[in-house]
């Protein structure tokens, strides 16, 4: 049995439509250990009032932020697969069918970057981009949609022969730029090495890590760990107006590379939009989240 | 950054009074009536009609003006709100002082906050700038309760000039008061302030770090 564009479509239109609605699990829970730890009387209030938006949005049905930015998907394609149609054109025609049936209505977002013209779709919408994954009979596509929210803070240095002190304070120079702007609490995703486009895929790939996993590697993860205490030291707090919880993960990976070392830091905001589904070998569609 | 035990109710459009009244870090609830919009183009508009001494297809004088999008739908005759959600405020920092100071709003707000430029007019014109929870739709929507009318309906629905009735709308942070103080400022200033402190401890954790991964290494 092969995967076919109908399935895939209708995957597509699915996990948008899901990211917009509900906070992940790893998320709330994040949030309600934040709140546990807050001691300023506003954020304890933000973090509750967040707290209840993301339940309400997910009871009712309803747009937990109402900007729904524009799709990004990660598609992980098993090499036992075989498929059956356009997988590329399923993906834009499963965001167009999102746009046309979701309740309520999504706004204009697609916005063209030389005009500045809006729209509901739009050269290379939505962004999609495809890995493989050696043996595997399932399609994994996870879903992220961005906006300008947390969108507009990401950034990228390229170094040469960098020092973690060199890294790390980059990381802060980056966190002091976004400063209440980027709906705090925010999930940083840190991508390092191999080159210029691998750091920025390696970083936005960090944001949709589960928050409370570790990294692999022991080194990372004490990073991970120090730049996270780091980052609630500056005490921007929830939404950026003062409090103990700027972050609520910081997730680093890296790839060897050659002597320049692009580092890019991304950031998601406290709802955290991220879905993924598997398609299995035989047609079944699993909602992993 | 007082924190009191109640949480004040105000309708908008503020008087300067109440609007000099409220403190930092104060939160409130807000009724009455607030102009609204997401977009870019339309500050620019709005600029521009002021600079031209032409009209604004709303009265936006000594009102209330959020930076926030919006949708809604028609029921019954009345245009009922889908959702509402603040904007990134610091977009708009080239255009809201001469806005602020010509229009001699009372009240602004949005997310994120406002540049320097913003607080001086807010202090000058006395104005405050309410901090809205992002992201958080589905509760800070239930109080913007429906559109009363909108302007330039030639821009998209989020962009258009959209006056809107609150009922119970919040809660909002006063995170820029009308006499100068900037909660953005004073955080950013503190985290400043502690930047080598906490790179310092960044570096400390760094070697425990090395000491205990070289440890492990030798078994």
């Amino acid at each position: 049995m092969a995967i076919t564009y109908d399935v895939v479509r209708q995957v597509a239109r699915d996990l948008y439509g899901w990211s917009l609605k509900k906070v992940p699990d790893d998320t709330l829970a994040a949030l309600a250990d934040a709140r546990a730890r807050e001691t300023n009387p506003t954020s304890q209030r933000t973090l509750d009032f967040m707290q209840a938006a993301a339940r309400a949005a997910e009871r009712e049905d309803r747009h937990a932020c109402s900007d729904a930015g524009f799709p990004t998907y990660f598609v992980k394609m098993g090499t036992r697969l075989t498929l059956d149609g356009d997988i590329r054109r399923a993906f834009v025609d499963g965001f167009a069918d999102l746009v046309a049936t979701i309740q309520p209505p999504i706004l204009k977002f697609i916005t063209h970057p030389l005009t500045l013209e809006r729209s509901y779709e739009g050269k290379d919408m939505p962004i999609v981009s495809f890995d493989v994954a050696d043996g595997a009979d399932y399609m994994e596509i996870t879903c992220s949609p961005k906006a300008l929210g947390s969108g507009r803070w990401a950034d990228l240095k390229v170094f040469s022969y960098p020092t973690l002190a060199d890294i790390e304070a980059y990381v802060m120079e980056c966190v002091m730029e976004a400063g209440s702007q980027h709906c705090p609490p925010v999930v940083i995703g840190i991508g390092i090495g191999g080159s210029f486009d691998n750091a920025a895929k390696l970083a936005k790939m960090s944001t949709l890590r589960r928050i409370g996993t570790k990294h692999a590697d022991p080194m990372v993860s004490d990073m991970e760990d120090r730049l996270l205490a780091a980052v609630n030291k500056t005490g921007f707090g929830p939404m950026g107006t003062g409090g103990d919880t700027t972050a609520l993960a910081v997730h680093v990976d890296y790839s060897h590379g050659h002597g320049f070392v692009p580092v890019a830091v991304c950031f998601n905001c406290w709802i955290n939009r991220r879905t993924t589904a598997r398609i299995h070998g035989n047609g079944r569609v699993e909602r992993v989240e | 950054m007082s924190e009191p035990h109640t949480i004040r109710r105000l309708t908008l459009p503020l008087s300067r009074d109440e609007a000099r009244s409220l403190t930092l870090g104060e939160t409130v609830m807000l009724d009455g009536e607030v102009t609204m919009t997401a977009g870019f183009p339309t500050h620019q508009r709005i600029a521009k009609a002021l600079d031209e001494g032409g009209e604004l297809p709303l009265p936006m004088a000594n009102g209330a003006f959020f930076h926030m999008g919006s949708s809604c739908r028609q029921e019954g005759g009345r245009w009922v709100t889908n959702y509402v959600n603040p904007t990134t405020s610091t977009r708009f920092d080239d255009y809201m002082p001469g806005i602020v100071r010509r229009l001699g709003l009372t009240a602004t707000g949005g997310k994120g906050g406002m540049g320097r430029a913003c607080v001086e007019a807010l202090r000058d014109v006395g104005c405050v700038y309410f901090s809205m929870p992002g992201g958080a739709s589905p509760l800070l929507s239930i109080g913007a309760v429906e559109r009363l009318q909108t302007g330039w309906d030639d821009l998209i629905e989020q962009f258009r000039l959209s006056r809107f009735r609150l009922d119970g709308f919040g809660p909002v942070t006063v995170a820029i008061d009308a006499h100068g103080n900037s909660m953005y400022e004073v955080l950013q200033d503190g985290a400043a302030a502690r930047m080598p402190q906490i790179l310092e401890e960044l570096e400390q954790a760094r070697r425990e770090s090395a000491a205990r991964l070289a440890a492990a290494k030798r078994g």
